[in-house]
């Protein structure tokens, strides 16, 4: 894997206006992006994982903004970037992005082979005779069957993997540096879901961009990523490569997402389960946001935020656990299964 | 939809399996009788319970058979209390109760889903997706069925809270012996709550087995595409699995139809008897269970 | 690169606190809770506006005052005519200011007194036939969006009540029944619930096959429940909106037919009547706040009901509510 970091992010604040009360909903998430690699942002909905991307690429909604923070990318801070002017060099020309419902990104009323097209004389100064033929091309590449007659086809002619594929056609057609995929999959169903799973690594291949993939499914994570970044409550608590955090999950929250599938779970035996929900994001947190649904929270959990611990160059955790001073707490069985299982193979 | 048929025994989970538009939840629709079947016949407890039916039987279906719905945010009456929404169903079954009786039994089925008596008082709003889901078991709960058809009842819910549901609903089904029509789309989900499983294709079953049979010894075509795209949460075998997929014109019917047999004890296929043969020849029987 | 934590203030941490805490399970179930209201969120937004707070007052003083008025000390009685004990004439086309506050009309009344008891007929016209639209418009429509089987029936039927010119109806009808104020109301009720009920039946049909009205019938929750349960309370901020928008049009149908002499019989003041009185003197300059003066309350009265419906929609839809 390259090192070169391509995109980061430091201390990024993010807070919404909602109903006269302000919302915070990233609370300080650091991250870096390395040139390449795929990159899995895992987390429950309100986690904050899709207002996180969504800075990158300026796309906040109207009532919110980024408080504090730099977003480094190709020498600039996107979060002082202001008109639509500046944006408009960088989204879907240098970032683009794939969303869960692929009708978000698609003009129900033009062809779809025309709004291919546009990106491509828009930022990539094509003729429209060029752009024709290079859209071909692209569906072709993406596994349409018939590309040049499918072009000339409307959305709803699609069917709704088609329509992704068309997507991602779109969003890699200006030859972009990071592709986000939002949830892409959540929409399909498991079949289809592999098809273009394995279609965008493909293309990630092909075309040297890096990939952030946005999705609270870890079957997905485990399929497409080289590294993950676990969100909870607005906040990164746990970033690794695919198999630390796979194999060897600091956070006692990773530990609950991972053990509590049911493909891990003994049957007839209860999964391993958290109780309660995430935290009111209106209200201030102190100290750990996950020590109220912990059950083996400590003391120092509801008073100090913890820093993150490095584990390995690679793996870092936000948990008072790793701090020499804890007391040993072991991982659930699900995870220790699966080191076990990890080991063996590895021996 | 095509002809199916199928039994559900008292006191299993059966796991209605297929992809969006198979007819899945057409199926559980109509055993409810939200949706009509225009042939074919329901029984329950040996009773025909479609078409035109006695107000006698009626209030016994009611009582009988409760659903669970998938969209915790659309299936709970945003205007209404948790009171009123989680006793409803009792104005029917026991219209004679009083407020207190009334309450005292909401207040038991919020604790039994392990909610707090005290968001008796509170409007759905207030709670999140689990919560809320939840909310809906108990509404089911109070009318103490024998048969609950969840309909994809976690797949709208986070990844933490989805466990929590599971396990919920098989202790209830431990302490009240009920019995489940589970239908969903993720086979990983089906098979660890399902006794036994069917896939349905397009409005067809297309195979039918206990749970870990249909997993170890997958006959279909389909079944075996299904089985092998469910991400699994390890990324060395994910990266590593084959993806099968599956090509409806891969079967030959032009001399013999395929039908509904059994291809072993227990275990259904849709399929001709020249495929029947072939796909055990592909997923041979361990010696030890041949007879 | 990620940042080490500060050792410094690592080592500072009171290493008491490195022990479990105690775990409280209902805590983490508690934590979902939020206290959004609908209806607060609705009131709050419709009185942050300072347009829809101003008229809120204007029209609540002025319906005060309407009802009040006759109660006053001082005020006189709208039917009497007056005449001048020196001369024993009547106090004809008398001008505004010291005796008539607002003058006479021509054959002498007071005209303070008739406007405010012409609203007050108007307002009581346009209430009562609100309300009654409003309990036919909701019966109708919720019936018609609700229950399938009646879908055709109710729709042909209000497709032979809507093909009826509105106009040519009420003429009819005031024709028909004696000039009064049971006539207006029912000549007004008989086709000014089609909208509603259409605007009911729509809404229905929106949300009638959401979730958990499946569930409610799952339960075996009778239709009547159903409606009065799951689907109106959803329609309640909208229902009032189209009542509130229909009492200003309802005060200017009795202005229109009074106008083309199919109104309230002249003995009882309405807005109609004293806006009818004054179009007929309009031509002369000196006699012409006859007309100003009822016709401003009508414009007020008016303008007020439509600025606040409006607004109330406005608050109403969840979307606004940031």
């Amino acid at each position: 894997m390259n090192s070169t970091t391509v995109l980061e992010v430091r201390d990024l604040v993010v807070k919404f206006r909602l109903r006269g009360r302000v919302l915070t909903a990233i609370r300080g998430a650091s991250l870096e992006l390395y040139e390449g690699e795929a990159l899995a942002i895992v987390g429950e909905s309100g986690s904050g994982k899709s207002v996180f991307t969504k800075t990158f690429i300026g796309m906040l909604d109207q009532n919110g903004w980024v408080d504090s923070g730099s977003i480094d990318f190709e020498g600039r801070d996107l979060t002082r970037q202001r008109t639509e002017g500046e944006w408009m060099g960088l989204r879907g020309r240098k970032i683009a992005m794939v969303f869960q419902d692929p009708m978000t990104s698609l003009n129900p009323l033009v062809p779809v082979g025309r709004q291919i097209g546009e990106v491509l004389t828009l930022h990539k100064g094509m003729t429209k005779d060029q752009a024709r033929s290079a859209v071909v091309e692209l569906l072709d590449r993406v596994g349409i069957p018939e590309p040049a007659s499918r072009s000339r086809q409307l959305p709803h002619e699609y069917s709704g993997g088609m329509r992704q594929r068309a997507v991602i056609a779109m969003a890699i057609a200006a030859g972009p540096r990071i592709l986000i995929c939002d949830e892409p999959t959540t929409a399909l169903d498991v079949t289809i879901q592999a098809q273009i799973l394995k279609l965008v690594k493909a293309l990630q291949k092909d075309f040297g961009f890096t990939t952030i993939y946005i999705t609270h499914d870890l079957g997905v994570v485990a399929n497409v990523a080289d590294r993950v970044a676990v969100m909870y409550a607005g906040k990164i608590v746990e970033t690794g490569t695919a198999e630390e955090i796979f194999y060897d999950a600091r956070h006692p929250y990773t530990w609950a997402l991972l053990s509590s599938l049911p493909q891990l779970g003994v049957k007839g035996q209860n999964l391993y389960s958290i109780a309660g929900t995430p935290p009111n994001l209106f209200n201030e947190i102190k100290g750990d946001a996950f020590a109220p649904r912990n059950p083996r929270a400590q003391k120092i959990d509801f008073e100090y935020e913890p820093p993150m611990f490095e584990v390995s160059p690679t793996h870092h955790a936000a948990t008072w656990l790793l701090d020499p001073r804890s007391p040993k707490v072991d991982p659930p069985p699900a995870i220790q299964a699966m080191r076990a299982r990890y080991q063996g193979r590895a021996s | 939809m095509k002809a199916v048929s199928f039994q559900i025994y008292k006191g299993e989970t059966f796991g209605l399996v297929g992809e969006s538009g198979s007819g899945k939840t057409t199926i559980g629709r109509a055993i409810i009788r939200i949706n009509e079947a225009s042939g074919g016949q329901i029984l329950f407890r040996g009773k025909r319970i479609d078409g035109r039916i006695e107000a006698a039987l009626d209030r016994e279906l009611i009582q009988g058979i409760q659903m669970i719905f998938q969209d915790p945010l659309s299936s709970l009456n945003e205007r209404a209390k948790v009171d009123y929404i989680v006793s409803e169903g009792l104005y029917q079954t026991k219209p004679g109760l009083s407020g207190a009786q009334r309450l005292s039994i909401v207040e038991k089925a919020l604790l039994e889903v392990g909610l707090l008596p005290e968001f008796a008082s509170r409007f759905p709003h207030e709670f999140s997706g689990g919560q809320r889901q939840r909310i809906g078991i108990a509404r089911s709960l109070v009318m103490e069925p024998e048969l609950i058809i969840a309909d994809e009842p976690i797949s709208a819910l986070d990844v933490s809270i989805r466990a929590q549901v599971l396990n919920l609903l098989s202790r209830l089904q431990k302490e009240k012996g009920l019995t489940y029509l589970f239908i969903a789309h993720d086979l990983s989900v089906v098979r660890f709550i399902s006794d036994r499983i069917a896939v349905i294709n397009r409005g067809e079953l297309v195979e039918l087995a206990d749970s870990e049979e249909l997993f170890t010894r997958p006959l279909h075509p389909y079944t075996r595409a299904l089985l092998s795209a469910i991400p699994i949460p390890d990324p060395i075998q994910e990266r590593n699995k084959e993806i099968l997929i599956y090509d409806p014109s891969c079967h030959d019917y032009s001399k013999e139809k395929p039908a509904w047999r059994e291809a072993m004890r227990g275990h259904w296929v849709l399929a001709n008897g020249q495929e029947v043969d072939s796909y055990l020849k592909l997923a041979p029987i361990p010696a030890t269970e041949q007879t | 690169m990620m940042r080490a934590p500060d050792a410094e203030a690592m080592k500072a941490i009171d290493s008491r606190l490195f022990e479990f805490a105690d775990y409280d399970a209902s805590a983490g179930e508690r934590a979902g809770y939020s206290n959004y209201s609908y209806w607060r969120s609705t009131l709050g937004m419709f009185l942050a506006k300072r347009s829809s707070r101003l008229f809120l007052w204007m029209l609540g003083i002025l319906l005060l005052f309407t009802f009040v008025q006759p109660f006053l000390p001082g005020q006189r009685d709208p039917t009497t005519i007056f005449n001048d004990p020196a001369t024993g004439m009547q106090y004809r086309n008398v001008p505004p200011g010291g005796q008539f506050w607002l003058g006479t009309n021509s054959i002498g009344q007071d005209l303070w007194a008739r406007i405010w008891s012409g609203t007050r007929t108007s307002l009581l016209i346009g209430l009562s036939v609100g309300l009654a639209e409003m309990l036919i418009g909701i019966a109708f429509g919720a019936l018609w969006g609700y229950v399938r089987r009646l879908d055709r029936v109710m729709t042909e039927i209000y497709n032979v009540l809507d093909n009826i010119p509105t106009t040519v109806l009420l003429m009819l009808l005031a024709y028909i029944m004696k000039p009064s104020f049971q006539t207006m109301v029912i000549a007004m009720c008989s086709v000014g619930w089609l909208g509603l009920a259409r605007f009911v039946r729509n809404q229905i049909v929106i949300i009638r096959d959401r979730e958990y009205n499946l569930a409610s019938r799952c339960l075996g929750t009778p239709t009547r429940r159903i409606i009065a349960k799951n689907l109106l309370p959803y329609l309640v901020s909208v229902i009032m909106l189209q009542t509130a928008l229909s009492i200003p049009g309802t005060i200017g149908w009795e202005v229109f037919l009074t106008y083309i002499g199919l109104g309230l019989p002249v003995s009882i003041p309405s807005l109609g009547n004293l806006v009818n009185e004054g179009r007929m003197i309009m031509m002369s300059e000196e006699l012409r706040y006859q007309l100003i003066f009822p016709t401003v309350l009508l414009s007020i009265i008016t303008i007020s009901f439509y600025v606040l419906g409006n607004a109330f929609s406005d608050a109403s839809d969840p979307r606004n509510h940031t």
